[in-house]
């Protein structure tokens, strides 16, 4: 049917030149094995696993330390609702995330037998560095520095389902929700040596 | 710093302000811009890679332009590669199942006379059987059956296991595509239960490729079989078929050799699939459907033709 043939990870994975030769930027590649990774059948009465996906957008002109911001807000959103926030985000960042986050949902539904492209939530969304190309500046009193022209690469992983009710823990926990905290740890106790 | 940051970021503030469209914020300018110039003149001007440039969407003379500036030899402009043709594009004369077959009760006569339907009657047949001989001193219907319905299990274990050298030593290099396909980052479940009926030779064609001496014969073999499919996509989760429960399968797998060739061996070739057989099981995979294009309405009609008011 339609899942295979048109499943974009075999363009990450088969891309021929996607870098030029004479760059030093390179293409993080483990990032995206993620997405071949096949999990034992099921027994009939489990609960169904929820499937992921793995994408990324590589070599993005911005500061990895501005794309964190932007990246460690959409965390722990769906879909819709992330798209929705990076569309009023006055960041550039904004625009490669939303992009990057389009297009992940795009794969879960062709390649990643995702039913309801709107049943995801961003389960994991990160930046890190890319190349720096060196620049130089002029200061005063003939002294030189240094100017950083930083690309950034940008992880997201899409999980099916409900996202977590409170992925940064804003809130309180509530008096049950302390009580049985309380209560484990209590019974975490272990008398000295005992058994 | 942080908390500055988050706060500009966080929706509640942004969805206070009456307007979204042209909004600046004051760290992005300097506040003098008489100097702006010299401020400028400070940075050296660098020439930035952008390492997702589409080299597919380019024109060919920023292309050139691109690789002279690096000092790059174009590509070879002829393309010389050996073709070796180790396989048929297709089915010579295909065999046409007749209909209702195998769908005749046991103890019918027309399920009788199907069975009994000799090889021998079909000229064409029998003389490819015969040129094969020529190549293949001890081929023989019967025993071939058997042999093909080793290379038929074989073929789906390795399929099953997706062990992609020993399908090609099963299966040709047209097919393997074919059987390949949709199978990617699945786990398949296959196993052959029994034979109902024995494999029956069908039909049998030779052809040559290219010169009158490279000849490669095509023979039909008839399957009755009973097996079990399940497919579990990558998460481990049921996509077609079930674990528990069987189909019986009527299939008509055409197997190829390459006569011509000292090593050539018999492999699955292509499968012949009636008009009259019956539909797949639907797939439990959904989509969404296309919106419908909705029909222009036909414009109101002239107010003149009848007044509002009944008087006039």
């Amino acid at each position: 049917m339609y899942a295979d043939d048109i499943c974009m990870d075999y363009s990450d994975r088969n891309r021929k030149v996607k870098v030029s030769a004479w760059v030093k930027a390179k293409t993080p590649k483990k990032f995206l094995e993620y997405n071949r990774k096949i999990y034992p059948p099921q027994a009939i009465g489990e609960e169904p696993r929820p499937a992921f996906v793995c994408h990324q957008k590589t070599n993005l002109k911005y500061s990895p330390k501005k794309l964190w911001y932007v990246a460690s807000f959409v965390r722990g959103m769906t879909v819709d609702e992330a798209v929705k926030q990076l569309s009023f985000v006055n960041k550039k960042g904004a625009v490669f995330i939303k992009e990057a986050i389009l297009e992940a949902q795009e794969k879960a539904v062709m390649g990643h037998n995702v039913e309801y492209k709107s049943n995801l939530w961003i389960a994991e969304s990160f930046a890190n560095k890319g190349m720096v190309v060196k620049g130089i500046r002029r200061h005063a009193r003939q002294r030189m520095g240094e100017v950083r022209y930083m690309y950034s690469h940008y992880f997201v992983r899409l999980e099916e389902g409900k996202p977590p009710k409170d992925y940064y823990k804003r809130n309180d926990l509530t008096p049950q929700e302390q009580l049985d905290a309380w209560m484990e740890q209590m019974r975490k106790r272990k008398i000295t040596n005992s058994y | 710093m942080a908390n500055l940051i988050m706060y500009k970021l966080s929706p509640l503030r942004l969805a206070s302000a009456s307007f979204l469209q042209a909004y600046r914020t004051t760290t992005s300018k300097h506040f003098n811009p008489k100097f702006k110039k010299e401020r400028a003149a400070k940075y050296l001007k660098v020439d930035l890679p952008n390492p997702n440039e589409s080299y597919q969407d380019m024109a060919p003379e920023k292309m050139r332009q691109k690789m002279k500036e690096r000092g790059i030899l174009p590509p070879r402009p002829w393309m010389e590669r050996p073709i070796y043709i180790s396989a048929t594009g297709g089915v010579f004369e295909p065999y046409v199942p007749p209909e209702g077959d195998g769908k005749a009760s046991l103890v019918s006569t027309t399920r009788a006379k199907q069975t009994v339907q000799l090889l021998e009657k079909k000229s064409k047949s029998m003389m490819a059987v015969r040129k094969i001989k020529s190549f293949e001193e001890d081929f023989s219907t019967g025993e071939f059956c058997t042999k093909a319905q080793d290379i038929y299990i074989k073929a789906h274990e390795a399929l099953a296991v997706d062990d992609k050298s020993a399908l090609r030593l099963h299966v040709t290099e047209k097919a393997y595509p074919e059987f390949r396909h949709n199978s990617r980052l699945k786990t398949i479940r296959w196993k052959f239960i029994e034979s109902l009926e024995p494999p029956r030779v069908v039909h049998a064609r030779c052809t040559d490729i290219v010169s009158k001496e490279n000849i490669f014969g095509q023979v039909t073999v008839r399957f009755h079989s009973r097996q079990q499919l399940a497919v579990y996509d990558r998460f481990g989760r049921l996509l077609h078929g079930s674990e528990i429960l069987a189909k019986d399968v009527l299939e008509y797998i055409v197997f190829e050799k390459h006569l011509a060739n000292m090593y050539g061996t018999w492999r699955i070739h292509a499968k012949i699939i009636p008009d009259w057989a019956p539909p797949k099981d639907p797939s439990m995979l959904t989509r969404v459907l296309p919106e419908p294009e909705l029909e222009a309405l036909p414009p109101p009609q002239a107010e003149a033709a009848a007044p509002a008011i009944a008087d006039k």
